[in-house]
């Protein structure tokens, strides 16, 4: 704040257009998303028929009771949670070695940077699409798996390797965009570090292990978050791909919210099922930034 | 423009004060982001999203303006009414222009909605009072309006069109009228009459009876690899009662009782059914819709129970595909029927719309014989919801199309029960679970009908 203060003389003046030039943006973003998010955790303690607003009542804490009780629910949940802890591990691992072996000197290495990063660019749906037609029975993957003596299968028509397959799917879409970021922090890194690593007779490893990783922390602390929140609110895919099936092996919490919301009229339900994932999502933050911040001290 | 000397000598103060105000918007961005991370949402993902939301706001308004004063203007020459429809502009505009050559002093606005959110879009405006005059509906949708006491009656509006139209069950609740028949859609069986002559099989003589539709399978996929016989969907919810059931209802079985005030899902008829279709599934490809509908058009697939779509996109899709459609088998011959899944698609009028008068004058229009089979002939997808349909010229040299029409007359309309959502949720995970193994037919449905029966009861 101290800094702020300092380099802005005339704060008041400034404050002024400040907010005349914001205000598009502040209209939009209050109207938008702070009335929504307000209006929700309003509706989360009522019964709400969106045809019938005439009905609505408020019945206290039986929404989020009633989810609790609902076994869908934990199936939901389970199942994100699946999906969290199988795709951001294996997403942040393959974007953090693939930054390190993209930052050397190698032919072509902007064609490569390009070509990660294009997955990242398309629509979910496009992706979610064309996938949805590798996966068929007659579709590339099984081809793959047939030239290598596999027996072919229908992959997102089995509850056994439908989420699997969204997961695999997620982490090619995804790995391009935290590469890039990757990127950016170790071209942070001074290169100083390096010499001296290897003046000391430091290895590829060693040099990874006592440079690169914990100068790239804030950044890993970053990327971890971000992907985190994005993984539990997958909703897209499933959409497109599964509609939460076979045998809700699919089933994401914010599939199951949109089902209760907008096919069975149940706003207040959904809205309850929507603040318990928000509850989820920064119980989750909040341990990441708690565990993955240790020692940023030092790099610094 | 002002002059290079008043630029030059402003230049300065100009500059400060735009970076002044820069650094007010980075710093807003950057609080922005920190909102929008608190919120669960990624900021990099967010951001653009209002900045489209804003955006979308403007031209939106723009857009407003521009029907305001177009609504101005028309409001000298006669009444305007809003019809929200799901047709392609080419299909339907040429009859509602016919519409508003035969009605002077009455325009119609048409809007075109899609099947993937012209739901929540007609919740969204009922619920704030922007609801259009008359509006297309699918028949599950129906009943869950009227319960809520959204639609009009028009019991008495449609007295003298009972006898000429079909699917009067899917819009009418506690015996009032909410909606007019409109075009309807069934499933039949296609199939693949190459697959046919490979297996040893006549390809004129598709089967007509469960027992010969499992031979049939059989052969077929015996006759070479990575050929199914049939195809099981799965995999999807609100589709696979529509493949189910076509042999439940054939067999006698029941979803709820007449009345409606209780399941009728665990029984004798419906057992046999489910023991029949996961008997099926050693021969068949076991996917979803639209796989199935692929599998189909690359001649990987002798048989599937599929919709009307399927006459247009596989001819375009497959040219040199030689296919046919007959009914959906019946359990034996001489035993059941040919039923199958009928949705109908039907017009309403809202409790609450301004023109009711015009809007039903517009909705007879569309439903008269030439217009509905003007409709269907361009859609392929759909026939028209008319008794004696088949009949009709067009059918006549339309063999394929024709046994749509025919299938129509044994289709059987889901229940029109404002539950129908919920209680077709269970019909499709008692089919999952029976064809994945996790329980036996028997259990499944009995689940499931306890489930529904807690689902009828609730108030």
């Amino acid at each position: 704040m101290t800094l702020r203060a300092r380099s802005n003389p005339r704060p008041i003046h400034s404050g002024r257009s400040t907010l005349t030039f914001l205000s598009p943006w502040l209209v939009s973003f209050g109207l938008f998303w702070l009335f929504p998010l307000a209006f929700s955790l309003v509706l989360s303690f009522m019964e709400f028929n969106p045809l019938r607003p005439d009905l609505a009542r408020f019945v206290g804490l039986a929404n989020f009771g009633a989810a609790v009780g609902d076994p869908l629910f934990w199936t939901s949940l389970r199942n994100t949670l699946v999906f969290v802890v199988g795709t951001v591990p294996v997403t942040t691992l393959i974007a953090f070695f693939l930054a390190v072996a993209l930052n050397r000197k190698i032919p072509f290495r902007s064609f490569y940077r390009a070509g990660f990063f294009v997955p990242s660019i398309v629509s979910v749906v496009v992706i979610s699409i064309v996938f949805k037609q590798l996966y068929s029975p007659a579709g590339l993957v099984n081809k793959v798996v047939e030239l290598f003596g596999g027996d072919p299968r229908s992959w997102l028509g089995e509850p056994g390797t439908a989420l699997l397959s969204i997961m695999a799917m997620d982490v090619w879409s995804s790995f391009g965009y935290y590469t890039i970021l990757f990127l950016a922090g170790l071209q942070g890194i001074p290169p100083e570090l390096y010499e001296a690593a290897v003046l000391d007779g430091s290895g590829f490893w060693g040099t990874l292990r006592f440079v690169t990783v914990p100068m790239l922390r804030p950044i890993t602390l970053f990327v971890v978050v971000i992907n985190t929140i994005r993984s539990f609110q997958i909703f897209i895919e499933i959409f497109v791909m599964t509609r939460g099936g076979p045998l809700n092996s699919t089933l994401t919490s914010v599939f199951y919210l949109y089902d209760r919301a907008f096919y069975r009229f149940e706003m207040g339900y959904a809205s309850a099922v929507g603040y318990l994932l928000f509850a989820v999502i920064m119980a989750f933050s909040f341990l990441q930034m708690r565990y993955l911040r240790v020692g940023r001290g030092a790099a610094e | 423009m002002k002059s290079p000397s008043v630029e030059s000598t402003r230049a300065v103060p100009v500059r400060r004060r735009i970076e002044s105000v820069l650094r007010g918007f980075r710093a807003g961005v950057r609080s922005g982001a920190r909102i929008c991370l608190a919120a669960g949402v990624p900021a990099g993902v967010r951001a653009p999203a209002s900045a489209c939301v804003g955006s979308a706001c403007v031209a939106s308004v723009c857009v407003l303006a521009l029907a305001l004063s177009g609504a101005s203007c028309q409001k000298q020459s006669g009444t305007k009414i809003v019809f929200w429809q799901f047709w392609s502009a080419d299909v339907i505009n040429p009859i509602i222009a016919q519409f508003e050559k035969a009605n002077p002093g009455i325009t119609v606005e048409m809007q075109q909605l899609t099947w993937q959110n012209g739901f929540e879009k007609i919740v969204a405006a009922v619920s704030s009072g922007t609801q259009p005059d008359l509006c297309e509906l699918g028949s599950t949708w129906v009943p869950k309006f009227a319960a809520d006491g959204v639609l009009a009656d028009l019991t008495s509006d449609v007295a003298d069109m009972r006898d000429d139209y079909l699917f009067w069950d899917s819009c009418t609740l506690n015996d009032t009228v909410f909606g007019i028949p409109w075009v309807a859609g069934t499933r039949a069986l296609f199939y693949n009459k190459e697959l046919f002559a490979k297996a040893g099989l006549d390809p004129e003589k598709p089967p007509k009876t469960w027992a010969e539709l499992s031979a049939c399978a059989k052969k077929i996929h015996a006759s070479a690899a990575g050929v199914y016989g049939f195809g099981l969907n799965t995999g999807e919810r609100y589709i696979l009662f529509k493949k189910f059931m076509p042999l439940a209802w054939g067999n006698g079985g029941a979803v709820l009782t007449a009345d409606m005030r209780r399941p009728a899902l665990y029984s004798v008829q419906n057992i046999q059914a489910l023991d029949f279709y996961r008997s099926l599934k050693p021969y068949s490809l076991v996917e979803k819709q639209d796989v199935l509908d692929m599998a189909f058009k690359q001649g990987k697939l002798g048989m599937m129970i599929s919709g009307g779509w399927n006459l247009s996109t596989v001819p375009s899709d497959a040219p040199q595909l030689k296919f046919g459609v007959a009914l959906v088998p019946r359990p034996a011959a001489g035993r059941g029927s040919h039923a199958s899944f009928a949705g109908s698609e039907i017009l309403v009028t809202f409790a609450k719309s301004k023109h009711k008068a015009e809007a039903l004058k517009l909705a007879r229009f569309l439903v008269s014989r030439d217009n509905v089979i003007a409709l269907s002939r361009a859609a392929k997808s759909v026939q028209p919801a008319l008794r004696g349909a088949e009949d009709d010229p067009y059918y006549e040299t339309h063999p394929l199309e024709r046994t749509f029409v025919i299938q129509l007359k044994t289709a059987v309309a889901p229940p029109a029960h404002p539950k129908w959502v919920e209680i077709e949720d269970e019909i499709d995970a008692a089919v999952e679970e029976v064809l994945y193994d996790r329980k036996a037919s028997g259990e499944a449905l009995l689940d499931a009908h306890k489930k529904i029966e807690d689902i009828i009861s609730r108030p």
